[in-house]
């Protein structure tokens, strides 16, 4: 009987029938084909490629009596979080098992233990389960090559979570290796629904591997999007709110449906939110958990369990939950907060109904009136299939940097050689010769050629091409490559007692021993911190700080933003659609009668005089990350006119500006405000942006192996090593300018912080636009969360002496109002 | 670039450049240099450029030149390790050393020095393992209490944060001055620093960019 047979045979065995898109991908699969599977989580995807090398190895080895004891290596699967290896590796094992066939199936994560993983560098299983940083370090072994020989196929799953990140780069160049030592090697991507998934397949592919087949397994999936009204709305909502006025009608909802994914946008919030729900109902202490990448795995892990089993009524969670588990017993799942993208919302939708076919359902509990037209916002947006972009990084020469010591340090390598194979990924096609020089003297001579440093060299040069010789540097790069996404994270754990996960170290350091904080859901006192390690204990009463881990603002898309615009726009023109828009009705009927409801060829500025001086709110609806930039830049541009200091805060919606006086400018003024000429220079000129560059460079610094985090147990000689990358910032910016990591940190900060492209784009849409002046007499209700929480105001061309001093007079006046006190 | 002090009834020069001049007795007190910590990275495979040991030495020959010292004191950690005592790194500094032949150099040895070794004997330099007086002052490394003495010391590489009305603030090496005992920044280029929390009544002189701001709470 033919492979194929088998499968089927398998398939229909279990009930199923292939979907066509998996019926598709086998077909392409056989045919030597490479390509990306997109779809909307539990539609089979696994199946759909992890079946063809089934079929071709056994058509490979037709007789049971020739088979060997196990198959060598034939599937790579990538996948970017540990938690998602163990369930994988389940999926592909039971057709193995059910046929009897002589594969294993292993994982290789930072979880896997050291015997295991020793025993894998002899011999690989059939199958291997990685991560990008296992893979990367399974190249830095001089003997892989050999070990893979007869692989046949990588899988990366949930590419769309890696597309767009530095971890996404770390995986074209391991790909690109994979295809030097195998040319024939396929590349299989499964990726959830993105606006830009012909780029996605791109990225993947590379150069080397020609055109890729794209098969969709949209299978029409039905999402029903449903939002909590609040009995009340408050018109004049503030950030601190967190949604829990929404509490009691959570808690019906909760009893409604057996097992219920409850995401929130933000860690501290899921801190908040289980505090909340168990001080609502102490009788589910043991039915409700928390889940949150901070946590630690074994915890997490038992979570997991419980979910599959459906014996937990909910669990509250973020992002770390987003991706494919299969957790078929999820019947709901509830929205916390604003949405923030599209496909976020339909990632989390499909959580619940994780069955082909079934209905994936989301209860959404907006936190704030306005929050409300963000979810019919979704709901639209969704209907449309307007989804976001991930866009790809262009060659960020940090990870370039290190894989080049990982492949030196593994088969080692050849310089023209080593450039094709960079350049065929998409990441680098564009690497220019200088480019490319610079790193490979950077990790030769630590400086160029004429600058080369004395006793350095990470890697040699000879005539067996680039190697790395010393054994003390081979260990320490290998600790590094780990590292490439995490921020130095500080174990938590009981002063006699279990570890309880990590936290960043930011929050950490701004707690004095004895002080009480809320983790993993629990109230714990800080004893001591010591070798990267949080000792604790439990608190005997809680009222401390729940951590706020950094990352936690998700910024609002710029697809979302456009599609709040036009509902913003409707609700002008008094067309009130669906339960979202009639609740917040009330809302905008004061915003328009106190101000307006811009239309999306409007600019509006409000003005309003206040206590503490003068504000101006203006609302361009593009996004934090833009508006972090624009208001820095008008204020900048406004400070021109009128000679004042300015204080500025930001949201989603816009940003304002608070000043002594009033800027009284005449309309052709506002205009040059926000003219597109010399956007760049003014932007870079009004933020201190060697202050952004320098703390940019953290990331870049850890990456390219400046910086090391202190590891538990790595003893003196590594603690003696240990440096802060603004140090070395600091040197290279004094004694190597041209060093191309610091371009890097300036382009990053560009690019990722400020978003540079959408931010030139909101200031060409603005100058087409009308700007409307109203001045109001109160804050209204688009102004009053600006008012309610200022931040970030990090942006001044004082000279540095001049801010220290003012900052310091802040320390004192801040000391006499104690004093006072 | 530089603020005047008076501490213990003697008038002390605070410098920008991380050093104070003792001018009643042609003194010029720095603490932790870290000689030969860029070397010990480089020989870890970490690249650090050279140029700081050189630049180092030239920053303190400038100063002892404005201020026409006599004397240098240094508050231990002069070496960083063992790894980083390479041959050209030695050699800078002994050229420096007999360049400046008259100077007298005083050293009180740090934890790093204990474990990197002593300076070679040629260079010249008084070695004062646990610690040094010259009244009203006691000079050591690590910061202590010495009744009846006013005590210098270096090893914190003390730094203070100032935070920003909003949100932001930076963190800048510092002079810290307590009553009885007065921390100075480290004078080496590749050192990190130790953010301290001052108390009521401490005196603190922030260092960057050239300049030396008093921003005592």
């Amino acid at each position: 009987m033919s492979g194929k047979k088998q499968l089927l045979r398998w398939f229909q065995g279990r009930g199923w029938t292939p979907f066509k898109f998996q019926r598709e991908a086998w077909r392409a699969a056989l045919s030597g084909d490479s390509g990306l599977i997109h779809s909307p989580t539990g539609t089979g995807k696994t199946y759909a490629v992890a079946i063809p090398p089934l079929i071709e190895w056994l058509d490979e080895n037709p007789q049971p009596q020739d088979w060997p004891k196990t198959a060598p290596l034939r599937v790579l699967w990538i996948t970017p979080l540990r938690a998602l290896a163990s369930d994988t590796a389940q999926s592909i094992l039971a057709p193995i098992t059910d046929l009897a066939l002589p594969w294993t199936v292993e994982l290789r994560t930072g979880d896997t233990s050291s015997a295991a993983r020793a025993k894998q560098r002899e011999r690989l299983p059939s199958v291997l389960v990685t991560t990008p940083e296992s893979l990367s370090l399974l190249l830095s072994y001089p003997g892989t090559q050999t070990q893979m020989a007869s692989l046949r196929t990588v899988v990366v799953d949930e590419w769309h979570e890696l597309l767009g990140t530095k971890r996404g780069v770390q995986t074209e160049l391991c790909l690109a290796r994979l295809r030097t030592w195998f040319p024939d090697l396929k590349t299989w991507g499964l990726s959830a629904t993105l606006g830009n998934l012909a780029q996605a397949s791109r990225v993947l592919v590379g150069a080397k591997a020609g055109a890729a087949k794209m098969i969709s397994g949209d299978l029409k999936k039905k999402i029903v999007v449903e939002t909590l009204i609040p009995a009340d709305i408050e018109s004049f909502p503030w950030g601190g709110h967190l949604g829990l006025n929404l509490l009691p009608e959570v808690i019906q909802r909760l009893l409604q449906a057996k097992t219920t994914l409850l995401f929130t946008n933000t860690r501290s919030q899921t801190e908040i939110w289980f505090r909340a729900l168990l001080t609502a109902r102490p009788d589910w202490a043991t039915e409700i958990a928390l889940h949150h990448g901070s946590i630690d795995r074994q915890v997490r892990q038992e979570v997991e369990t419980r979910l599959r089993e459906g014996t937990i009524r909910c669990v509250v969670c973020t992002a770390s939950l987003d991706l494919g588990v299969d957790f078929s017993p999820v019947e709901q799942v509830i929205q916390i907060g604003a949405p923030k993208g599209v496909a976020r919302i339909l990632q989390r939708a499909g959580r619940s109904g994780h069955r082909p076919g079934a209905v994936s359902r989301i209860v959404c509990a907006p936190a704030h009136a306005l929050e409300l037209v963000e979810f019919a916002a979704v709901r639209e947006a969704i209907a449309a299939r307007e989804l976001e972009f991930r866009i790809p990084l262009e060659r960020p020469l940090d990870v370039l940097v290190q894989h080049l010591v990982t492949v030196a340090l593994g088969s080692g390598f050849r310089e023209s050689a080593m450039l094709a194979e960079v350049r065929s990924s998409h990441a680098y096609r564009d690497l220019s010769d200088t480019e490319w020089k610079w790193c490979l003297d950077f990790v030769t001579r630590g400086g160029t050629t004429l600058k080369a440093y004395p006793q350095f060299s990470r890697v040699s040069n000879s005539d067996d091409g680039f190697t790395v010789p010393d054994a003390f540097i081979a260990k320490l790069h290998r600790m590094s490559i780990g590292t490439i996404t995490s921020d130095s994270a500080i174990a938590v754990r009981m002063l006699r007692g279990p570890m309880l996960g990590t936290i960043e170290e930011s929050f950490i350091g701004r707690l004095k021993p004895g002080a009480k904080f809320s983790f993993g859901g629990q109230a714990l006192e800080l004893i001591r911190v010591r070798d990267m390690t949080a000792y604790v204990r439990r608190a005997k009463k809680f009222s401390g700080v729940v951590p706020q881990w950094m990352g936690g603002r998700m910024p609002l898309s710029s697809q979302l933003a456009n599609v709040v615009r036009r509902k913003l726009a409707e609700a002008r023109r008094g067309q009130f659609t669906g339960r979202e828009m009639r609740a917040v009705k009330p809302v905008l009927e004061i915003q328009n009668r106190w101000s307006r409801i811009p239309e999306p060829d409007e600019l509006l500025i409000e003005r309003v005089k206040m206590r503490d001086g003068v504000h101006h709110f203006i609302f361009p609806f593009a996004g934090r990350l833009v508006h972090e930039g624009l208001a820095a830049l008008i204020a900048h541009r406004v400070s021109k006119h009128v000679p004042a200091s300015i204080a500025i805060t930001l949201n989603d919606y816009g940003f304002g500006l608070l000043s002594a006086a009033s800027i009284d400018l005449p309309d052709a003024a506002w205009r040059e405000i926000f003219a597109p000429k010399d956007l760049l220079a003014d932007l870079l000129g009004c933020l201190n942006s060697a202050e952004l560059a320098r703390r940019q460079f953290r990331e870049i610094a850890r990456i390219a192996g400046l910086v090391f985090q202190g590891y538990p147990g790595s003893g003196k000689t590594a603690r003696q090593l240990q440096s802060s990358s603004g140090l070395f910032y600091d040197v290279f910016t004094r004694y190597d300018p041209e060093n191309l990591l610091l371009n890097q940190a300036r382009q990053e900060v560009l690019d990722r912080q400020l978003e540079i492209s959408r931010l030139a784009g909101t200031i060409n849409e603005i100058i087409e636009m009308k700007i409307v002046h109203v001045d109001t007499a109160y804050l209204t209700p688009l102004a009053f969360p600006l008012w309610a929480s200022f931040v970030q105001a990090n942006l001044t061309s004082e000279k540095w002496s001049e801010r220290v001093k003012r900052m310091a007079l802040q320390l004192e006046t801040a000391a006499a109002a104690e004093k006072k006190k | 670039m530089s603020i005047e002090t008076h501490w213990a009834g003697e008038r002390l020069i605070l410098l920008a450049d991380k050093a104070i001049v003792w001018s009643r007795t042609a003194s010029l007190i720095v603490a932790d240099p870290h000689f030969g910590k860029p070397a010990a990275f480089r020989m870890a495979g970490i690249p650090v450029p050279e140029s700081t040991t050189a630049s180092d030495l030239e920053r303190l020959d400038e100063l002892l030149r404005t201020h026409r010292n006599q004397r240098l004191i240094i508050l231990g950690d002069f070496f960083h390790s063992a790894a980083g005592l390479q041959p050209a790194m030695m050699d800078t500094i002994a050229d420096w050393r007999s360049q400046n032949a008259s100077l007298e150099i005083v050293l009180v040895p740090g934890n790093h020095d204990k474990s990197a070794g002593e300076p070679p004997a040629s260079w010249n330099i008084r070695l004062v393992p646990d610690g040094w007086s010259l009244p009203p002052f006691s000079f050591c490394h690590e910061p202590r209490d010495i009744p009846t003495s006013h005590v210098l010391a270096g090893h914190l590489h003390p730094a203070i944060s100032l935070r920003e009305k909003f949100g932001g603030g930076i963190r800048v090496p510092c002079f810290w001055f307590r009553r009885t005992c007065a921390v100075l920044p480290a004078f080496g280029s590749f050192t990190g620093t130790h953010a301290v929390r001052p108390t009521f009544g401490d005196q603190i002189f922030a260092v960057g960019d050239g300049e030396i701001v008093e921003v005592t709470a």
